[in-house]
């Protein structure tokens, strides 16, 4: 247990040091979230009548807007390929000897990575948005406490789809494409671009069978209120099982596979 | 041979690939107008219009893109001593290394949004509005283009804060899909007069949709595209200049 705390721990320290691009990446973040925030300021300026859409007001609209700028990099929504580049340079043999679980040996890290992100990332870009626009905030503490599991799971089983899509470099060796796919699944079906209530009911079934959804849109009607918040989670414990086990599968094939070329 | 169908099969995932994810970003515009009516007085064509605009003009310049996006490695690795030895503009040679031929997946998308906006909206295609069409689109590809020089600048700098550019480039195609007078002042100042991409879609596209200026601009600012992108391309060359004279100053 202890070596997968280290390791985690390491990995924030190794995140903490990219100062440059976190400020880079902070101002873009910032960007974005005016940006996208005056276009639904004006969709919703144009309407008369009921201000709620999609179970939206326009405070909540904000909201969505901000939390969703402030948590990508957190669950890294668009994509992680540390591993993949190990398989690639042939590093993982070495990671695959080490007396820790592989699956663990990149959880950890990526925990590590999601904390270090958390504070680097998600709360200097949630403040900005809270200083410029006036945000709906949940009512009490409690739910905080809701939306940071939340978002941990998110996090988790975020890991374990980026842990099979990098998993592809065991069998590839050009994983553009699937780096490619996967951009279009997550950016699009985890709610980042359009709440996923404002889909049309046959796209909004397809996405609530997927886990995407767990990455973004679920962690943020936790923060509002929107539904059950103890049925969001649920589901989100489900996928971080169902995902790690399809991950863990994955793994034992590629295993195999590396055993058997006797690399 | 196998080696050339595998790199076909990937190269085909890839443009698909880039057109499925724009294609996304059209479909959402789309699905959120199931939801409004309009946005700053502009309807669903309208904003697809100008969707298709500035997607074709952003991969016009994405393509060519691929040396200046590899100028960081090749500034890291030392290589740059090599291209000022050569007698051909050092700026020439960096731009042509390479080509990101890829983005034509995304270029394909802009040109379906473009096609589709025209269905739905009713443009006077005039022999004026035929010939500016295509100007205000290289202009605005420019302008993308001198971006990411700038981008590639910044590397005599600094290799980690070149991604605030992104901003720019990345924020700037997706601002101009959407008609400039929603943003607040200081935004559409920076995308007018700073980074001219007002100039170079939004303005054309007012004037290829007949359509009132919200932003009490004078009658010829619509027209002044190629200018605005001909000067801007200029700055961001300038900046070129003082980036090759400091690192060769600095003899490294």
């Amino acid at each position: 247990m202890r070596v997968y705390v280290e390791l985690a721990r390491r990995s924030f320290q190794r995140h903490l040091a990219y100062r440059q691009a976190t400020i880079a990446g902070m101002f873009t973040n910032a960007v974005f979230g005016v940006l996208i925030a005056s276009v639904y300021g004006a969709l919703y300026r144009s309407r008369s009548g009921e201000s709620d859409v999609a179970g939206f007001g326009v405070s909540e609209m904000y909201t969505y807007v901000w939390i969703g700028q402030s948590l990508l990099m957190v669950v890294a929504v668009w994509g992680w390929w540390e591993m993949a580049t190990s398989i690639q340079t042939g590093n993982v043999i070495v990671d695959l000897m080490k007396p820790v679980d592989y699956f663990g040996y990149w959880l950890s890290q990526d925990l590590g990575r999601a904390a270090c992100h958390t504070l680097t990332r998600f709360v200097p870009t949630f403040l900005f948005g809270e200083l410029l626009y006036d945000l709906a905030r949940p009512g009490e503490p409690a739910r905080w406490l809701l939306f940071a599991a939340s978002v941990a799971l998110g996090v988790v089983v975020s890991f374990a789809f980026r842990f099979m899509l990098n998993a592809a470099a065991f069998w590839m060796t050009d994983i553009a494409g699937v780096r490619m796919m996967a951009l279009v699944a997550t950016t699009f079906l985890s709610g980042l671009l359009v709440p996923l209530t404002f889909f049309p009911p046959w796209l909004r079934t397809i996405a609530n069978l997927l886990p995407f959804r767990t990455f973004v849109m679920i962690p943020i009607e936790v923060f509002l209120g929107h539904g059950s918040a103890m049925r969001a989670l649920g589901l989100q414990v489900f996928w971080a099982f169902a995902l790690s086990g399809m991950a863990l599968l994955v793994l034992r094939r590629a295993v195999r596979k590396v055993v058997i070329q006797g690399g | 041979m196998r080696g050339q169908m595998q790199y076909k099969r990937s190269f085909a995932l890839l443009v698909s690939g880039i057109f499925a994810i724009n294609v996304l970003e059209l479909a959402t515009i789309f699905i959120l107008f199931r939801h409004f009516e309009t946005l700053g007085g502009w309807r669903v064509g309208e904003i697809a219009f100008l969707y298709g605009l500035s997607s074709i003009s952003f991969s016009i310049a994405k393509i060519f893109s691929g040396g200046l996006d590899g100028f960081q490695v090749q500034i890291s690795r030392g290589e740059f001593d090599r291209v000022l030895t050569r007698p051909v503009s050092p700026f020439v040679q960096v731009l042509c290394a390479d080509v990101k031929l890829h983005q034509v997946g995304r270029l394909l998308q802009g040109i379906m949004a473009f096609g589709i906006a025209l269905t739905l909206t009713d443009v006077h295609w005039s022999t004026g509005r035929l010939l500016y069409l295509p100007v205000a689109i290289v202009s605005a590809a420019a302008v993308f283009l001198a971006l990411f020089s700038f981008e590639a600048t910044m590397c005599f700098w600094t290799t980690e804060a070149t991604e605030s550019v992104n901003a720019f480039t990345y924020g700037g195609t997706t601002l101009a899909q959407y008609p400039l007078q929603i943003f607040d002042g200081w935004l559409r100042r920076l995308f007018l007069w700073i980074v001219p991409l007002g100039f170079t879609i939004f303005l054309p596209a007012l004037y290829l949709l007949d359509k009132p200026d919200p932003l009490g601009m004078p009658g010829f600012s619509r027209f002044v595209a190629p200018v605005v992108a001909i000067l801007f391309c200029a700055v961001a060359g300038f900046f070129w200049g003082v980036g090759v004279r400091r690192y060769r100053s600095t003899g490294s």
